[in-house]
């Protein structure tokens, strides 16, 4: 078959590296498919993993975190921004008034406010911050999602990393080196009405499972074209399971179970917030309930050059205010927190400065983030930013930094290889250094 | 004080042991060793078992405070380091055995890196054996002039016993030592053969893999080639068309393979549209060609679809992965990108429309600049009229253009030595990158040469501003000045500026990091490029690339064109030539590459002997000798489509057009092959996305990702923008439903329009039942289109 044998920079086609994944499960490649089956024992227990998923609630654009998680105050003016800070649940830990539901759940939280990068551009930041691996014109990175698909036991009938709608950039969100096989299933739809569908997994219309088996009834009856090539033939052969297994999952109700938000109490589904972000919390919640491992949901709109306060104001804090502190709780409550992640970010921060315009510009030289669940310490703020936000004054911490972290804590050693199609050896996360003092 | 601590016990050692008094090592692969060298067999043996990795001490941080140079290149840092660190602790003289290094690598003492040898076996010797005479270095004594491996060139496996590989080095001090223990074996396929740590072959299956070996940054391969039992009829007499088949088929009586048959002629049309059109054969045009009783049908219906527009588009698809059209990366303003994407494919697709020599294409990328021979005025009107076209519509008359700037006009800054990447992968097919840190672990490449390759780009300037001479930045400003005139006030990155690709007197060369020398340009492992003012060195560089005597240029292409052909390259993958990655075929090979030479690099000629070759047209069908064959070409290779086939195949199949919308917007009718943009934003974007598009980023052909992934099936079962297809108004389901054909008439056309072949007996009684059966005339087309699109036999060419 065509599939090209790898050598690597060192020599080796190191087959050893990397055969993790269950066979049946979603988004497996052929070679990938075939070296597990190979592999009998799929998978040596993750014995230091905390947490089994990971969902990312993605604020696209770069949120003005100086008016939210790290808020200033008592800033000189033209830095401080509208915004008083609130107490929260957490004696010493103040967030801005437009967090109040938030503060709430800080007890649950580890703030990051010491994150950093160099890359004021919203598309190579995106990438550096949902890869860990500052982008590079050479190779692509796989996203963090792509990454947990390949890594991480899958669940069979669900896919293994979900992303709601598109990323901003072309390249975030997607599997980079590791091959199509562990690009994101989209989940589509939504809106406040929450009828989301799995591209390429949820039958529409007309073409219900009936009509679909009845097809394939007719298709078995002309796929012998090649039949007498199964056993000699890679690729005719795994094509065949990938069709059974394509039937199976279209069968199995699990994804679609999860994704039927009328399955939910109203009550619940009105914590979440009747947007689809909010909405999309919940199914990735759902989701994430189901077995899947990495699910992405991002909300837009903090591109603020111009009137920041009064955005963040109508919609944008309140909007996430809600969704994280309903998406937490309700972990919480269902005791998933304890083995599931959760991470607030977008691609950067804003200025410090405030424009002429009342907005802020892109700033990647501070931002914060919010971590909990699965191995993260709770109630806890990491490092912080000098007086007037510009920089980190502690513990500064990068994008590979959280990555690694977050695959710490899913039992993945962060500076485990990996290899490119050309076989050169690519450390997970090469420059990320695990950060300690927020593991619980 | 460190020192002094190794002195005393060096003294101390050679005391208690009877100062060298060396006592010979038996080696596993018979014979002893006399004595111990550190750089023939300390530093062989370090590779070899693994130390010197970079996910190990290799790393340039080294690893648990132990650092070796990777691959073990530079014996001064590896002997300083095994000797001084750690207070000499590592290596104890005196007590060999109590050494942290032979504790740490036998696992006694905790070691991250696992156990690496046993502590009664020769290895263990080797080393302990070197510590007691006192872990001495005599520098350059194992200075390697040349390597030679026993048996040379291939082995053949032909009575199923194993096979042993004796490897000599010959070293700068003219001794002659079988070093065969100290080397690193590794083969391909394992399914094929294994080999030993020793260099020991054992025979699986019948069948050709390479097999490497290593010997501190010498490497030699050789192929293994395991025959098919021998068969007691005497080997048939195959047809052979032309040269091609005679070296296939030479090659396959050494191994006992019988080829296929000959393939059907519906079988060898499917296979020629989707290879050189990307699509499939209409019905009318297979009934013709099967009834057709001429002789040279199948010759002419080669020279009928190389001639065909869509040829041209498929191969300026390819190339644009080649040679990198990146939409994302073209320069801003960022609306106008798709259209640039357009232009490049388009310049490249006149070029194999009008069957320009390969070495000319070339060289009309490698020396581009933006004004070629123009006058400043020329040039100023001729952007004027590009852009003009670009805004307003789908082509320009930018494929007139004399050579390609857009290949390097990108609006990050590219640095050199990705351009050195870049080149040495699309048209030498030799892949660089690892020796942008360190010699190329298994290959020629030195860190020296790759900056030097490098530097050959230093002249490239692309910036805003910035202009060749004042002649053309007076006329440059002033048109750029009119432009910002025009603009809407307020969004100043948003206008299209008039910018110019150069190279400038002022070169901007980097240097060799592990020197911090700045080496002159040169070609690729060959001569210096000396540069005079107003000179361009990518010039010099275009004329040793593209001439016959370059050891890579015609076979890098022969190889990517025969590649395309069997889904397989003589050297795979087909961008990798190197010393560990030897041809399959190397006559094959060679005498491709010299026929296309010959022929002036018409690559017409070139592909129209490779699809006139018997090997080309054999049938897919295996027989009991070639049914496991992979590389050897006995038989046609089943392969997965490139992304752009299955979106044009599908199309043809169902009879409708794909609509390109947004920036990449196309006339009505345009295929998937004839777009530039590697970015899309219709609908057919996530089809391309999850069959593999590149995203033509890096240097190499190599993230075409061809691999089937569940999602595809998945994608052509239920996804909506496949089941509109089905659906669509003017499509084949729709025109079927209308017309007139009987149900029998019904089975046959659906047949010919997806699998490209009449259905067989049972399948057309299957059929017909289905149609008749079902009420709806409508439902039951569409349930048999929808069955057969989505046999494997549809989505695999064969």
């Amino acid at each position: 078959m065509a599939v090209v044998r790898r050598s690597d920079c060192e020599g080796f086609h190191r087959r050893d590296v990397l055969t993790i994944g269950a066979a049946g499960a979603l988004g497996l490649s052929l070679p990938t498919f075939l070296a597990a089956q190979a592999q009998a024992k799929a998978k040596n227990g993750n014995t230091q993993a905390k947490a089994q998923g990971v969902i990312l609630l993605w604020l696209a654009g770069g949120p003005a975190t100086i008016d939210m998680w790290d808020n200033k105050p008592e800033a000189p003016e033209g830095i401080r921004g509208e915004f008083q800070s609130i107490d929260t649940k957490v004696p010493g830990i103040q967030l801005a008034e437009t967090f109040p539901k938030t503060a709430q759940v800080v007890d649950k939280l580890t703030i990051v406010r010491s994150l950093h990068h160099t890359i004021p551009s919203h598309g190579p930041a995106s990438v550096f911050m949902t890869t860990g691996n500052k982008p590079t014109a050479a190779l692509q990175y796989p996203s963090m999602g792509s990454l947990a698909a390949k890594l991480l036991k899958s669940e069979v009938g669900v896919p293994p990393y979900v992303t709601f709608g598109d990323l901003r950039n072309g390249g975030a969100g997607l599997a980079g080196y590791l091959g199509t096989g562990y690009n994101p299933f989209v989940i589509e739809g939504g809106g406040g009405r929450g009828n989301f569908s799995v591209r390429g997994l949820t039958l529409k219309g007309s073409f219900t499972l009936e009509e679909l088996e009845k097809r394939d009834a007719l298709l078995r009856k002309f796929d012998n074209g090649l039949a007498g090539l199964d056993s000699s033939n890679e690729l005719v052969d795994g094509l065949d399971t990938f069709h059974q297994q394509a039937l199976e999952i279209l069968k199995s109700d699990k994804t679609r179970r999860a994704l039927d938000l009328n399955a939910e109490k109203p009550a619940t589904r009105e914590l979440y917030g009747n947007t689809p972000f909010g909405q999309g919390a919940l199914a990735a919640r759902r989701l994430i309930e189901a077995g899947v491992r990495f699910a992405t949901v991002s909300f837009g709109g903090w591109d603020t050059h111009q009137q920041t306060f009064t955005r963040h104001k109508t919609t944008l804090a309140p909007t996430t205010d809600t969704v994280v502190s309903a998406l937490l709780n309700d972990l919480d409550d269902r005791g998933l927190l304890e083995s599931t992640i959760v991470m607030v970010a977008g691609e950067f921060g804003r200025t410090p400065k405030i424009n002429k315009n009342a907005g802020r510009d892109h700033w990647a030289r501070s931002m914060a983030c919010l971590l909990a669940g699965g191995g993260f310490k709770r109630g806890y703020v990491h490092g912080s930013t000098d007086s007037s936000g510009m920089a980190p004054s502690s513990e500064p911490v990068t994008p590979d930094d959280i990555a690694s972290t977050i695959f710490h804590n899913l039992g993945i050693d962060p500076h485990m290889e990996l290899q490119t199609p050309t076989g050169r050896p690519m450390q997970l996360f090469r420059e990320g250094k695990v950060i300690d003092k927020i593991l619980a | 004080m460190c020192a002094r601590r190794m002195l005393y016990s060096l003294l101390a050692g050679l005391a208690a042991t009877g100062a060298g008094r060396a006592a010979e090592i038996s080696l596993p692969t018979g014979g002893t060793l006399k004595a111990v060298d550190f750089e023939r067999h300390i530093m062989g043996l370090l590779s070899k078992v693994g130390c010197n990795l970079g996910s190990c001490h290799g790393s340039f941080q080294g690893k648990g405070g132990f650092r070796l140079s990777l691959f073990g290149y530079e014996p001064a840092l590896d002997y300083a380091n095994l000797t001084r660190d750690t207070g000499g602790r590592r290596i104890n003289t005196q007590r060999p055995d109590h050494s942290l290094l032979l504790l740490k690598a036998t696992g006694q003492v905790a070691h991250e890196g696992g156990m690496r040898f046993g502590k009664d076996g020769w290895v263990y010797n080797v080393f302990r054996e070197w510590i007691r005479s006192g872990a001495k270095w005599h520098r350059g004594r194992g200075e390697i002039r040349s390597l030679t491996v026993t048996p040379a060139d291939f082995a053949m496996l032909s009575d199923s016993k194993s096979l042993q590989l004796t490897v000599t080095a010959t070293f700068a001090d003219g001794s002659r030592e079988d070093i065969t223990p100290f080397c690193d074996f590794k083969i391909a396929d394992e399914a094929v053969a294994e080999v030993s740590p020793l260099g020991l072959i054992t025979p699986r299956q019948p069948g050709d893999t390479g097999l490497t070996v290593l010997y501190r940054g010498s490497v030699k391969a050789i192929r293994v080639l395991v025959p098919m039992p021998p068969r007691a009829d005497p080997y048939p007499k195959i047809p052979e068309a032309n040269f091609i088949d005679t070296e296939v088929f030479a090659k396959l009586k050494l191994m006992n393979v019988i080829p296929s048959e000959l393939s059907t002629d519906e079988m060898f049309l499917r296979r020629l549209y989707i290879d050189t059109i990307a699509q499939l054969p209409p019905p009318e045009v297979i009934r013709d060609f099967v009834a057709d009783k001429d002789p040279k049908k199948r010759e002419k219906m080669i020279d009928r679809l190389l001639a065909h527009p869509l040829h041209a588009a498929l191969w300026a698809t390819k190339f644009s992965d080649i040679t990198g059209n990146n939409t994302d990366a073209l320069e801003n303003p960022a609306p106008t990108r798709a259209k640039r994407s357009q232009m490049w494919h388009d310049w490249l697709r006149k070029r194999f429309a009008d069957n320009v020599p390969y070495d000319h294409i070339v060289r009309d990328i490698l020396t581009a600049t933006s004004l070629d021979d123009k006058t400043p005025e020329e040039w100023i009107e001729f952007v004027k009229k590009v852009d003009n076209q670009a805004a307003q519509g789908f082509t320009t008359d930018y494929p007139h253009k004399k050579t390609l700037d857009l290949f390097w006009r990108r609006q990050q800054q590219v640095p050199i030595e990705q351009w050195g990447e870049k080149v040495a992968a699309a048209f030498l097919g030799v892949r660089l990158e690892c020796a942008q840190c360190h010699k190329h672990p298994t290959d020629r490449w030195t860190q020296e040469e790759y900056w030097a390759f490098a530097n050959v780009f230093a002249q490239v300037t692309f910036a805003p501003n910035q202009f060749s001479s004042p002649a053309v930045k007076k006329l440059a400003d002033a048109e750029n000045a009119a432009r910002r005139e025009k603009a809407p006030q307020g969004n100043n990155n948003q206008i299209l500026l008039v910018r110019e690709l150069f190279v400038s007197d002022r070169a901007r060369p980097r240097p060799n990091p592990a020197t911090n020398i700045t080496p002159l340009p040169r070609t690729l492992g060959g001569d210096v490029i000396t540069v005079r003012p107003g000179e361009d060195a990518r010039v010099k560089l275009a004329a040793w690339l593209t001439a016959p005597s370059n050891p890579f240029f015609a076979k890098a292409f022969v190889n990517r064109v025969w590649g395309h052909y069997f889904g397989v390259g003589i050297v795979n993958p087909i961008d990798d030539f190197s010393l560990a990655n030897p041809p399959t075929n190397e006559r094959l090979l060679n005498a491709l590459a010299n026929d296309f030479i010959q022929s002036g690099y018409n690559i017409r000629q070139l592909e129209r002997t490779i699809l006139l070759s018997r090997t080309y047209q054999l049938s897919y069908v295996p027989n009991e000798t070639n049914r496991f064959d992979k590389n050897n070409f006995s038989h046609a290779a089943i392969r997965p489509l490139m992304a752009e086939q299955v979106v044009d195949v599908l199309n043809a199949a169902l009879g409708v057009n794909e609509r390109f919308t947004g920036p990449e917007e196309a006339p009505v009718g345009t295929k998937m092959v004839e777009v530039g943009a590697s970015r899309l934003n219709s609908s057919v974007a996530y089809a391309l996305r999850i069959f593999g598009r590149p995203p033509r980023t890096t240097a190499c052909d190599c993230e075409r990702a061809m691999e089937p992934a569940l999602p595809q099936t998945l994608f052509r079962m239920t996804d909506n923008t496949v089941l509109a297809k089905f659906t669509d108004r003017n499509g084949r389901v729709a025109q079927l439903a209308a017309s007139t054909l009987t149900p029998e008439q019904l089975a046959e056309e659906i047949f010919l329009a997806t699998l490209s072949r009449f259905p067989t007996p049972d399948e057309k009684t299957e059929a017909v039942k289905h149609l008749k059966q079902t009420a709806n005339r409508t439902a039951a087309i569409t349930d048999l289109m929808w069955a057969l699109v989505n046999t494997r036999e549809f989505i695999l060419n064969h």
